[in-house]
């Protein structure tokens, strides 16, 4: 058997001991519903405790949403897939707002060690700054509750790009340089065909990471924020109680961050070498 | 008649760290380059042969004197000077191919870019490397690496060509077949070149002249030994020349017994600095050995 092989009977096999673990500890045993007065199958379907679900209760409950997930019954009944998609756009305004900025910024700050060694405690003290310490402040001065959450990753995800783009372009070999000095290339011309390619793959490791920190991000600022949104739909799921669409959204939170990364990843690729 | 490249009274001088003085690491190095000329420069590391070289190609400008070349004072990186440097340095995220284009079209600026492909096959196959063109340096060998740095510094067509140790990173048996395709294009080019090297084989095979370093710090060019071997050479008949080992021999005895010993013998009078460098004719080489024979 290949490694590969072996790799995914293993996978498989702890995915069927989660499976069988999670239902066993989960579950409450059967009640009869119909000793129940009005009052209790109104409040808890039939239960008198909230539990957290089991795997096959989560499946069951993703089935339905996921067979519709765009439906729209108001402000706070919409499909997954909506307030999936509503996240992500903002998490995309904010990213792309940050790479805009945060790669000239960078490559500058990378060509100048003036500029690096000036900018260099800024960075590290704005860096830490948790993303909702921002919220109040952004939504003070913004006055628009969608508009700060885009501010907010906008601000925790240009960290990682800007302080990599200026370490990519500041460790490119002096060799390369070397090379474009003999062959009298003009300062643009290093820049695009030396500088940029030799650093490429720094910057994509970045990108990589400030778009992982984004998608760690929309979720808190949400549920802040509320309105729309996965963070939002979640909390809104904790306040009704509706432990399955927690469980559910936590889990299409973990597969569209790792759609997210791969998407990176997966460029990034294009614009790797090896030495 | 003016010389191709005239080099006057270089140096080289650092601060030291945390004290208030210079260390010069050389001065005084003079010499003179004619159009055609393939000359090697041997010394112990430390003796800043490198950073010679990277004044020839105006990559570090020199502390003091100054280097001309056909008349015109180097103070910058040219296209005029073509540079292969010591760990190859071609560009990784592009092709054989492309990096050898890429020079070209920096060099040749209103080139067709079908003249420029041709251009970069062209050198390609003289390096033979018509097969691996298209791939990226990651898929070559350390010889097939150093090799698209030569195509790349031959497709320019340098006034000047300088080489850092070359080949100085590759097994003996890459370097041999290198060293013979050198001589190949040389031979077809023209080509002026000024080489570093630590291989004494290598600088006999190659050179019109050697220079010969001192140690440093404070080294200058000792010794100018002229290579009285006909052209073309190739590895398997140098070896039947009698000039062959009566100036491998000298550079040898020069390394391990004198070089290290020049600043010294200036100091208590020996040597005037006023002489150096000295040129070696190697017809006289012979009388000096079998005076004061070496043991190798």
């Amino acid at each position: 058997m290949t490694e590969n092989k072996k790799a995914i009977l293993l996978s498989i096999t702890l995915f069927v001991v989660f499976l069988i673990v999670g239902e066993l500890i989960t579950s409450t045993g059967e009640r009869n519903k119909k000793n129940m007065t009005e009052y209790e199958q109104l409040m808890g379907m039939g239960e008198t405790q909230a539990h957290v679900p089991g795997p096959i209760e989560v499946f069951k409950h993703a089935l339905s949403e996921l067979s519709d997930p765009f439906y729209d019954n108001g402000p706070n009944d919409k499909g997954i897939g909506i307030q999936l998609l509503y996240s992500i756009a903002r998490v995309m305004a904010g990213y792309l707002l940050s790479v805009i900025i945060a790669l000239p910024i960078g490559f500058l700050i990378g060509m100048s060690p003036v500029f690096y060694k000036a900018l260099q405690p800024y960075i590290q003290i704005l860096k830490p700054i948790s993303p909702l310490a921002w919220m109040p402040l952004a939504l003070f001065v913004i006055k628009d509750s969608v508009m700060s959450s885009v501010f907010v990753i906008f601000i925790c995800s240009i960290w990682p790009m800007l302080i990599n783009t200026a370490f990519g372009v500041m460790s490119v070999k002096k060799d390369f340089l070397n090379v474009a000095k003999t062959l009298e290339m003009s300062s643009l011309k290093t820049a695009f065909q030396i500088i940029l390619p030799a650093a490429l793959p720094t910057i994509f490791t970045g990108l990589r990471i400030s778009m992982g920190i984004s998608w760690l991000v929309i979720v808190a600022a949400e549920m802040l924020v509320g309105g729309t949104g996965i963070g939002y739909y979640v909390w809104n799921e904790w306040n009704n109680l509706d432990l399955a669409s927690v469980v559910f959204s936590i889990i299409m939170i973990g597969f569209i961050g790792m759609f997210l990364d791969s998407l990176i990843s997966r460029s990034s690729k294009y614009f790797n070498y090896q030495e | 008649m003016e010389e191709f490249l005239k080099v006057e009274n270089i140096s080289k001088s650092y601060p030291v760290r945390g004290e208030n003085s210079f260390v010069t690491i050389y001065e005084n190095i003079n010499f003179t380059m004619n159009k055609g000329e393939f000359m090697c420069v041997i010394g112990h590391s430390g003796c800043g042969k490198s950073t010679i070289l990277n004044n020839l190609a105006g990559l570090d400008i020199p502390s003091s004197g100054s280097i001309k070349m056909l008349g015109n004072e180097v103070h910058s990186p040219s296209l005029e000077r073509g540079v292969i440097f010591q760990n190859h340095s071609i560009l990784p995220w592009l092709t054989v191919f492309k990096n050898v284009t890429m020079a070209i079209k920096c060099k040749f600026k209103n080139m067709s870019t079908e003249d420029i492909a041709s251009r970069a096959t062209h050198f390609l196959k003289m390096v033979g490397l018509q097969d691996a063109m298209y791939k990226k340096p990651s898929e070559l060998s350390g010889g097939m690496k150093q090799r698209v740095g030569i195509a790349r510094a031959f497709a320019i067509e340098p006034t000047l060509l300088l080489m850092d140790e070359p080949f100085g990173a590759l097994d003996a048996l890459t370097r041999g077949k290198l060293q013979e395709k050198l001589i190949e294009i040389c031979d077809k080019t023209k080509q002026t070149t000024f080489m570093i090297t630590h291989d004494i084989d290598e600088a006999i095979l190659l050179s019109d002249r050697i220079l010969l370093m001192s140690d440093g710090p404070e080294a200058k060019i000792a010794e100018i030994v002229a290579v009285n071997i006909p052209k073309p050479r190739n590895r398997a008949t140098i070896i039947n020349d009698p000039a062959y080992y009566d100036i491998r021999n000298y550079l040898v005895d020069f390394l391990v017994n004198h070089s290290g010993k020049i600043n010294e013998n200036i100091k208590n009078g020996t040597l005037k600095e006023k002489d150096l460098p000295i040129a070696v004719d190697p017809h006289q080489l012979k009388f000096q050995l079998e005076n004061n024979s070496i043991d190798l």
